[in-house]
């Protein structure tokens, strides 16, 4: 229930299409433009108080990866990450850990420990100091101080130092073994609060400045956004140098990690939680209808999206919008079959390609991917009303109220007169209790109907022709590739996507204080050229993201 | 339990605290001649609470008895449980008053909380959580949630956004329970002096927390409290493992269940996984692991293939005409799989009862008919007579009482001096007629 958010009701339906789409001039700066050389921000602006975070599962893992290494297994369950208004980052920011997450991340914790002292070469990573006898505190004291630092994102106080060398010098002597103690240590930081969450904490505000983020804490929120992983070593070093208490060092940090690799973690963490892909995990479809719905299907069609958004915003630094239009696509053999393309020729490690769709297929762009139409059905027949809601609430942020109580919701089944969806569906339009909200999902919906339960094409419902054709708020289109094209036209739609991405930067919901900042950023989007990775840079850079004032609760 | 013979002592009575290696019997003796409680204090067998929730609801015409009383007539869903209706009371006709504004979701948090949905969540604890706050601190777990169908969510809440996501394979929960750190009855004392490491660990997490503690928010510092009310929880878990264990004469370490549970024609095999569960919880309450449970069988709103079923549940529910037969199967297989839950129960014998009757399990779902959401007529069942608290084996028709009143009725009856339950229009003083013997 946590996923659902009843509270938030207000239904929001401007016109899509009244604001005319406006081009990007032509000379838009390529090279992304940190916020801060720009003019500030003429909106007031003003957010709520920061907040605790707590590591995501993907936030974790990439933190063990980073900082311990890569060849470290997390191979036990850990607290699975909660949605709030659908967002994973909101939800990281409203929740804590349970009595069972306690037992989950001890448990992994001893074992990373294991991992990582018991194997020399590994060892060698992080302890640099040989013991002079089986509780060394001075050696001890230096694994601790370095590795704390990376850890808890910040350098660790004497006492706490201090506390965790005693600990590991009471485990050593117990054992016996000086590096067996160390584990103990270890343990303990990555049991620790500090870890695992994330505090976000203000530097006391000179005078009428606004309250900051201090460095270490802006040098996690640059990080996690970016990378969705913790700072590295140089990070930290621009946070302790104060380097991030300028604009330009947060400019210059910003652009050393939006060309790092690592940038296509944070995009796709954001992708994933953007279009819910992680709920592929759950999908089942009946085997006796989708008989080539494999059991490796959802996580190739999870990859297939997330390749072509990471082509797109980083590879190609590309239109965005183009996601709902373009005839690129990266698919693996699986795929290949479904979408009835051939294999592609040249391929990554992982058995996926780029191909690039006939010009006559059906399908282009995102709303022909086995992804979102899998998901967004039921397990044995497609949903015009999933799709619909799909389409209205993550591409276009419109707010869709719960359905009422106590109405009738049967509908009637495939019959003379009632065999395709559509006609079945007409029912919802005829209820005018129904009415109100399906009149807004089912059309957008209806134009995907060619495309089954699982996302395989299919040229009839119940043996009789499919009438893809509608409109959305005034906007007529024949099929899906008009929907998508008329998606693409839409500003709402780059509007939603800086609010995604507003919200997984800060880990919550814009409140009206910082519609403003929402706004100013979504013009920028669009006077880049609707480029991704510059709007991730807008974000980190912003002014806005680095201050620390607000309301508490 | 505060009468356990703590046999650590005993034996360092006898044999002046050496450490020594020495297995037990299990302690029937030391049930008292009338076998209804332990020797040597008079305290009674443990009382267990605990929650078996299914999603989408049942049929009404099809569910609840027309029949008041102990001489009530089975209803066809209710079938399945024939073998245990004297285990049972059948409560109908109560009602959810909290606002209904969410569908599936406004039932169960106004019946476990006895408050409306607020910002989508809880704004407090479910009633087993309140209850593992009152009884959960003399086990090793506080209390234990599990589910049948594979998802993170429940409605076990420690408060707002809190959920305790639910342990959905066999194999991790059996690890869990008796994996490390798990001894049998007259098993010796671990001496493992790792034990007390991992404690004092824990005790300096704990400990540093206070400074990041001192520099957050209200709502933060909740949160952080709630970590570091499971971290002290951790180190009292792992205390017990320097203690004897409990000596109930009716506990075994089961055999591990199988890694998976593969889909079988692409259906979860719900039944294998539940049945699983039923035995691993029953040990774990018979060998007093934990005294409060949440079964999530299934989720709100979850669409799950049936065996046999053309559509997922949450669909059918919605989509199928008529009198809903293919509803109604599903219906009966899931209390089915109740019934099996409450008869792994019912076999463990303590004293001269069983498991069961020194329980009190709510059976219950998200709202009536699973196609209109109805919250009237609220389906639930009490099993089990929490040793005698409540009448057992009757049909009790409500009336269109509030549902908070069956939950304090429940509170009272697991020996909780509440004056209230639920808040607004969910708020009660008085339980519910009938269901106190």
């Amino acid at each position: 229930m946590s996923a659902t958010s009843a509270s938030r009701w207000s239904i929001a339906l401007a016109p899509l299409l009244a604001v005319a789409c406006s081009d990007p001039p032509a000379s838009a700066p390529v090279v992304p433009d940190a916020g801060v050389a720009q003019p500030p921000p003429t909106v007031t602006y003003s957010p709520p108080a920061p907040v605790l975070r707590r590591l995501t599962q993907s936030q974790y893992v990439n933190a063990i990866h980073d900082l311990l290494g890569d060849d470290l297994l997390v191979t036990r369950p850990i607290e699975p990450d909660v949605e709030l208004g659908g967002s994973i980052s909101v939800g990281a920011a409203g929740t804590s850990i349970s009595p069972r997450g306690v037992e989950q991340y001890e448990a992994l914790a001893y074992d990373l420990a294991e991992q990582l002292l018991r194997n020399e070469a590994r060892r060698a990573r992080v302890v640099s100091c040989a013991p002079a006898a089986t509780a060394d505190a001075t050696c001890a004291e230096t694994f601790v101080r370095a590795t704390g630092r990376r850890l808890w994102r910040r350098p660790l106080a004497d006492a706490e130092v201090t506390a965790l060398v005693t600990l590991a010098g009471n485990a050593a002597t117990t054992l016996g073994d000086f590096h067996r103690g160390l584990e103990y240590a270890l343990s303990a930081m990555l049991q620790s609060p500090n870890f695992l969450f994330r505090a976000e904490l203000a530097e006391p505000a000179a005078g009428a400045e606004p309250a900051r983020f201090g460095p270490y804490s802006l040098a996690a929120r640059l990080s996690f956004f970016l990378w969705n992983a913790p700072p590295d070593d140089a990070l930290l070093a621009a946070a302790a140098d104060g380097r991030l208490a300028t604009d330009d060092g947060v400019r210059a940090e910003v652009e050393r990690l939006a060309a790092s690799p690592r940038l296509a973690r944070g995009l796709r963490a954001f992708v994933t939680e953007w279009l819910g892909l992680q709920h592929l995990d759950a999908v089942s479809k009946d085997p006796t209808v989708f008989a080539s719905f494999s059991s490796d299907v959802p996580a190739a069609a999870r990859e297939e999206t997330l390749s072509l958004a990471e082509h797109l915003a980083l590879t190609r630094d590309a239109d965005f919008r183009d996601l709902l239009t373009t005839r690129e696509t990266f698919v693996n053999r699986r795929l290949a079959s479904i979408y009835n393309v051939r294999a592609p020729s040249q391929t990554r490690p992982d058995g996926f390609g780029l191909v690039t769709m006939p010009d006559d297929s059906p399908r282009r762009g995102l709303l022909g991917h086995v992804s979102i139409l899998a998901l967004a059905a039921h397990p044995t027949s497609t949903s015009p009303t999933l799709r619909g809601k799909f389409i209205r609430e993550a591409l276009l942020c419109n707010e869709i109220p719960m359905p009422p109580v106590n109405v009738n919701t049967a509908l009637p089944e495939p019959a003379a007169g009632l065999r395709t969806m559509r006609e079945r569906l007409s029912q919802h339009q005829a209820n005018p209790s129904c009415r109100g909200c399906h009149v807004l999902l089912d059309p957008i919906g209806l134009a995907l109907e060619h495309f089954n339960g699982m996302g395989a094409w299919r040229p009839t419902d119940q043996g009789a022709a499919i009438d893809a054709s509608g409109a959305i708020d005034g906007a007529g289109y024949r099929d899906a590739l008009g929907l998508g094209q008329t998606l693409h036209d839409t500003p709402a739609f780059p509007r939603c996507v800086t609010t995604r991405l507003y919200r997984f930067a800060y880990g919550r919901h814009e409140t009206e204080g910082e519609e403003g900042e929402v706004g100013r950023l979504a013009q920028d989007f669009a006077y880049g050229g609707y480029r991704l990775r510059r709007l991730m840079s807008q974000i980190a850079t912003s002014a806005a993201f680095r201050r620390a004032d607000g309301r508490s609760e | 339990m505060k009468a356990r013979i703590h046999r650590r002592t005993l034996l360092k009575g006898l044999l002046g605290g050496a450490a020594i290696s020495i297995g037990l019997p299990p302690l029937e003796c030391f049930v008292n001649a009338n076998g209804t409680a332990y020797a040597g204090g008079g305290t009674s067998f443990p009382k267990r609470f605990g929650v078996f929730f299914w999603g989408n609801g049942v049929l009404p015409a099809r569910w609840d008895p027309t029949s008041e009383g102990a001489d009530y007539a089975l209803t066809p869903q209710l079938m399945p449980l024939a073998a245990l209706k004297s285990d049972l009371t059948v409560i109908s006709a109560s009602r959810v008053l909290t606002t209904n504004s969410s569908p599936h979701l406004s039932g169960p948090a106004g019946l476990f909380t006895g408050d409306a949905l607020v910002g989508g969540t809880v704004t407090r604890p479910s009633i087993d959580q309140l209850l593992a706050q009152e009884i959960g601190g003399e086990t090793r777990f506080r209390s234990l949630e599990i589910g049948v169908q594979r998802s993170d969510q429940s409605y076990s809440f420690a408060g707002p956004n809190q959920v305790n996501p639910p342990e959905t394979s066999p194999r991790a929960f059996f690890n869990r329970l008796f994996g490390e750190g798990f001894r049998m009855p007259g098993e010796t004392t671990a001496v493992d002096p790792r034990v007390r490491l991992r404690r004092s660990v824990l005790d300096a997490v704990g400990a540093q927390a206070g400074d990041l503690r001192n520099r957050l928010g209200a709502s933060d510092r909740v949160r952080l409290d709630q970590h570091l009310e499971g971290i002290r929880g951790l180190e009292r878990q792992i205390a017990r493992l320097e203690e004897n264990p409990p000596s109930l004469a009716a506990c075994r370490r089961p055999d591990a269940p199988p890694e998976a549970f593969p889909d079988v024609d692409g259906r979860p095999p719900m039944s294998a996984i539940s049945h699983a569960m039923a035995d691993l919880m029953a040990m774990a309450l018979a060998c007093d692991q934990t005294r409060v449970f949440f079964n999530m069988y299934s989720q709100s709103v979850n669409n799950t293939l049936f065996p046999g079923a053309p559509a997922g549940h949450h669909q059918l529910t919605h989509d199928e005409p008529g009198e809903q037969p293919m509803v109604d199967a599903i219906v009966r297989l899931i209390m089915g799989d109740l019934a099996y839950f409450l008869s792994a129960l019912k076999a463990v014998h303590e004293g001269d009862g069983n498991l069961l009757a020194h329980s009190i399990v709510l059976c219950t779902t998200d709202c009536s008919l699973g196609k209109s959401h109805s919250i009237d007529d609220y389906p639930m069942l009490i099993a089990g007579g929490g040793g005698g608290a409540l009448a057992t084996g009757r049909h009790i028709a409500a009336r269109g009482d509030n549902s908070s009143k069956v939950m304090l009725s429940l509170l009272r009856a697991m020996g909780v001096r509440a004056p209230e339950f639920g808040v607004g229009a969910g708020r009660t003083t008085d339980g519910l007629a009938g269901l106190s013997p």
